[in-house]
């Protein structure tokens, strides 16, 4: 647990030397209680001293690789507060006691999933694989071994030290799960070897909390917090209590990322795993292990995802360009918008609504909605024609109807004389109304 | 050395309203921790769930299992009763889609007796949600609000726009209850509520309705709009902000691309029921762990995948 | 982060009214000061018994009842220098809106209020003086110290040691003002809470100026972090500047009709 201001100042000189800028040792030890100056400032620290501090001033939680990907390293407890950082990854879940067909449907099942959405590629990062005690070493390999074959990165729960050291040395796994208070020991081992992350559980925070402080009592700070159970009930509660207590409450050994799987605590029911993945998705799951992974599945979840991830001061941007919606083609009219992720999705989606095929010509406005980017000069004529000239629209397109979004509507004068080829048409205000207006208009 | 979980409750809480009369009763709100956080401190109320019809039929083009549950049902009267009699329904929620000028334009007198069937039907609380169209809903609530006047309807919505009358009618002069509903802007939501309580609505007769957005269509807004109302109201223990709050999530993700986009066109997404029933459960999931304390469904697997949910954190 | 706190100075037994009606348990003027002030905002109220020497104990318990009954268990702020009336009035008083506050411990003879405090789960206020007025920024921040230590080692939050700086009078202090808005500062940035009778500052000044100069001293302390302070919430000015400063720094939403709710 990081240290309170009164246990710092017990370690300062107690002089009140003003070496450090403040006026007392008293003041100083409050600041880096808050962090809010180094330990370095005092130069009068004992090394012992200093040894103690050092982890105090560690981040609330560490940052945990898994293969290209990064866990963890959040800071704040909602991403109103500043941002979250590291999205959450998904795992298909698969058990070595499962039939080779049962294993090879889920895998094909779950690799059609592969798709981009705003300039991020959809798909499930991870396979975890649960080998029970009394399964054989042969069997896990062999699961492990078809799982590894889709590239994705393997998790491999098993908590027989020996079992799942003939596995990992078998097969490249990324994570190895399964450490308890009874076998930490053996599976660090295990872990550290093989330069794996250790997935840790204990029956209850207590018990987990006393596990993790021995394993980064034996020098292993790359874990991950395996949240077991099947209770729904328990396995949230201990998401939002470890988090709270890494972030709010300093406690250190909680300051690593978490696993919690869905399979086991709604098992075959995909629709109540479905509402599960999107409560840990807000709530401090960092790999989500589910059941399978349709299209059903991933559409809403990892377009949750994207929405929750996305720094609040950064909006969500699309690519500038044409997207022929309903099977349009050159002959087809075309409508210009911005390129905020929010307005496209919008106004994308109601024009699909209409069935009117429609070139939506997505301009480069810098991320900003219609009005904003418009008041900041980022959406104006001058940006507009140089977009129709810079993506050579008047070669690719051959109709030249350009519907403006509504609010912009002072633009269509200066549109024109920009673009004396064109025929501009006011489009209405509301995305909401663009059914009527395309299907009046047509 | 032990871990102990250090509880976070807060001495400021969520206004308790009851929907719905004698032993049909629902109440809402409650609570003085953060959503679902009922480690911290029992649940008051868990939050309820709402099945929403409308006054013009069951919208079920390649919605088999949904066409299934309705068969047979051929009035509002009798979809209501299906509706409240659905696994995991707390309440009904009926929403004059025919209302709209803009669409079958169906008088308020059509639609008064409409509500009044529904409301005697059912035995559980009723929603009334409007038409969107602010100056018909006006008219509509009020006609309804008379008709229901002993039943503790709540009314979806009054916006900035026309909280004055609908303010006066429902709550002031027949007792409902009304929504308060902005989008997803967090100052107006609370600006709403001030005016309202100026005009002589209690707090105790307000739900806010913040607005909302399907999963991956700018839920990012609407998560932080509603985790900000949470800790406003507890934590900083803001009374204009301490109403609950109910989301109409069907209305929201039964027209994005994934619900609406039939398997031919799509076939690699299948079914489309499917997807519907899942695009309308994770949005009901994120809007419960944001800070919605109702939500209205449409689809009798998302109502109980989410009463489920609701019932396993308890 | 909260919003500021206020707690509400009028029922104080230097008034008359309140005096008397203290004197001969009179419940009316002490309620009806009590909702003037939660109606304009009070999140506490200040219940200053006086010395109360021969019956504090019965007094404040008689106080802390009346109030939290007839207000919905109001959070108040127990206000004597008989240590045992405030034990007696922590006895009775209901913490379901918020913990009791002492008023107050300082580096001096009151120090043992910080126990108290401590023993009862209490919030206590903590003058950075000894005996007379510190004089100067170091010596407040060693009574800041004492106190801060005794506390934490006595298992207190320091969150509930509330470090009150000393408003200094204008009129012939005025050269220590801005010492007095540095060491809110200082306290600040330790992540301490801070608060104080601020009116203090006008007194002896003409009626009128008091509402401005108490408002630009307040804006000015809660720009140094200033996190409660001791006034009259009826005071219209004040209040607006409390609510408008609330905004600027983040601790309320903004709605147009702010300064209303």
């Amino acid at each position: 647990m990081a240290l309170k201001g009164l246990d710092i100042f017990k370690l300062t000189p107690k002089t009140n030397c003003k070496d450090c800028g403040n006026p007392t040792c008293m003041a100083f030890a409050m600041k880096v209680a808050q962090g809010a100056v180094s330990i370095e400032k005092c130069p009068h620290m004992s090394p012992d001293a200093l040894r103690q501090l050092s982890e105090a001033t560690e981040p609330p939680m560490k940052t945990i690789a898994v293969g290209e990907h990064k866990l963890g390293g959040e800071t704040v407890m909602f991403r109103h507060e500043k941002t979250f950082v590291n999205k959450n990854l998904f795992a298909l879940y698969l058990c070595a006691d499962m039939s080779d067909a049962d294993i090879d449907a889920k895998l094909a099942e779950a690799m059609k999933v592969d798709y981009e959405r705003i300039s991020e590629r959809m798909y499930v990062e991870c396979i975890f694989v649960n080998v029970s005690d009394t399964q054989t070493a042969e069997r896990g390999i062999a699961v492990v071994k078809k799982a590894a074959e889709t590239g994705r990165d393997i998790i491999v729960r098993c908590k027989k030290p020996e079992l799942a050291k003939e596995i990992v040395s078998a097969v490249p796994v990324k994570v190895l799960v399964g450490a308890d208070a009874s076998n930490w020991e053996a599976m660090n081992a295990v872990a550290k070897e093989k330069g794996l992350v250790l997935g840790v559980s204990g029956k209850d925070l207590s018990e987990l909390y006393d596990t993790i402080e021995k394993l980064e009592a034996a020098g292993n700070k790359n874990l991950i917090i395996n949240i077991g159970g099947s209770s729904i009930k328990d396995a949230f509660a201990a998401a939002v209590q470890i988090r709270r207590a890494a972030l709010k409450d300093n406690v250190r050994a909680f300051g690593y990322p978490s696993i919690v799987n869905v399979e086991r605590m709604a098992p075959g029911d995909h629709v109540l795993q479905a509402a599960l993945a999107s409560l840990f998705e807000l709530r401090y799951g960092s790999i989500i292990v589910m059941g399978r992974m349709t299209y059903a599945d991933a559409l809403p979840l990892y377009g949750l995802r994207q929405n929750i991830f996305t720094d609040p001061q950064k909006p969500m941007k699309v690519e500038p360009g044409i997207y022929a919606l309903n099977g349009a083609d050159e002959n087809s009219v075309c409508a210009i918008t911005v390129d905020f992720a929010l307005t496209y999705f919008v106004v994308s989606g109601e024009i699909e609504r209409s069935g009117v095929p429609v070139n939506l010509l997505i301009a480069d406005a810098g991320g900003y909605s219609v009005l904003t980017s418009w008041a900041a000069g980022k959406f104006s004529a001058g940006t507009i024609a140089k977009f129709i000239e810079e993506h050579q629209i008047e070669s690719k397109i051959k109709n030249r109807t350009l519907i403006l979004p509504g609010k912009v509507a002072v633009l269509k004068g200066e549109v024109e004389n920009k673009l004396p080829d064109w025929k501009v048409v006011v489009g209405p205000n509301e995305a909401i109304q663009l059914v009527r207006f395309l299907k009046d208009y047509k | 050395m032990p871990f102990t979980a250090k509880p976070r409750k807060f001495s400021a809480g969520i206004i308790e309203i009851p929907l719905g009369v004698g032993q049909n009763a629902v109440t809402i709100g409650g609570g003085n921790v953060l959503p679902l956080y009922y480690f911290d401190n029992p649940a008051k109320n868990p939050p309820a769930v709402g099945v929403e019809i409308t006054d013009t039929g069951v919208e079920a083009a390649g919605l088999p299992e949904l066409a299934a549950y309705y068969e047979g049902a051929n009035t509002p009267a009798e979809r209501a009763k299906k509706a409240a009699a659905m696994e995991g329904a707390d309440f009904v929620c009926l929403r004059f889609e025919g209302a709209d000028p803009g669409g079958l334009n169906r008088s308020v007198a059509d639609c008064v007796a409409i509500a009044k069937e529904v409301v005697e039907a059912i035995n559980k609380p009723l929603v009334i949600a409007g038409s969107k169209n602010l100056e018909k809903d006006v008219e509509l609530f009020s006609a309804c609000a008379e008709v229901c006047s002993d039943k503790n309807v709540l009314f979806l919505s009054a916006r900035e726009e026309n909280y004055k009358t609908i303010g006066a009618s429902c709550a002031l002069a027949y007792g409902q209850k009304v929504g308060a509903e902005s989008s997803v802007d967090i100052n107006l939501a609370k600006q709403l509520n001030v005016l309202m309580t100026q005009l002589g609505v209690q707090p105790q007769s307000i739900v806010m309705n913040l607005g909302s957005a399907a999963a991956g269509y700018g839920f990012e807004y609407v998560a932080s709009t509603m985790e900000r109302v949470k800790l406003a109201a507890l934590e900083q223990n803001d009374t204009m902000l301490q109403m609950p709050v109910i989301t109409p999530v069907a209305s929201e993700t039964w027209s994005v691309k994934e619900s609406i986009m039939p398997e031919s066109d799509m076939p690699e997404w299948g079914s489309l029921e499917e997807r519907g029933i899942e695009m309308e459960t994770v949005t009901a999931s994120a809007c419960l762990a944001s800070g919605c304390d109702a939500v209205i469904l449409r689809h009798p697997t998302s109502v109980k995948a989410i009463a489920a949910l609701i019932a396993a954190l308890l | 982060m909260a919003r500021f706190t206020i707690i509400g100075e009028r029922i104080h037994c230097i008034s008359p009214s309140i005096r008397e009606a203290m004197d001969t348990k009179n419940p009316e003027p002490i309620l009806k000061r009590a909702k003037e002030q939660i109606d304009a905002g009070a999140a506490y109220l200040d219940v200053n018994i006086g010395p109360a020497e021969s019956n504090g104990e019965e007094l404040m318990k008689w106080v802390v009842q009346l109030i939290q009954e007839n207000f919905d268990n109001h959070p108040l702020c127990l206000d004597t220098a008989n240590r045992k009336a405030i034990e007696a009035g922590i006895s009775v008083y209901n913490r379901s809106k918020g913990k009791p506050i002492i008023n107050s411990a300082d580096a001096g003879d009151r120090i043992v209020n910080i126990d108290l405090a401590a023993a009862n789960d209490a919030i206590c206020l903590a003058l950075c003086s000894k005996s007379g007025i510190s004089k100067d920024n170091d010596e407040r921040m060693m009574y800041c110290q004492e106190m801060l230590e005794r506390g934490m080692s006595l298992g207190m939050d320091p969150a509930d040691l509330w470090f009150d700086p000393l408003f200094l009078v204008i009129k012939g202090m005025q050269d220590k003002l801005m010492e007095v808005l540095e060491f809110i500062r200082m306290c600040t940035d330790m992540g301490l809470n801070t608060t104080g009778g601020l009116s203090n500052i006008s007194n002896g000044m003409p009626k009128h100026i008091r509402p401005i100069m108490d408002s630009a001293m307040l804006a000015m302390a809660m720009m140094s972090g200033l996190t409660s302070a001791i006034v009259n919430p009826c005071d219209q000015r004040l209040m607006e500047t409390i609510k408008s400063c609330d905004i600027i720094r983040g601790d309320t939403l903004y709605a147009d009709s702010y300064l209303e709710v």
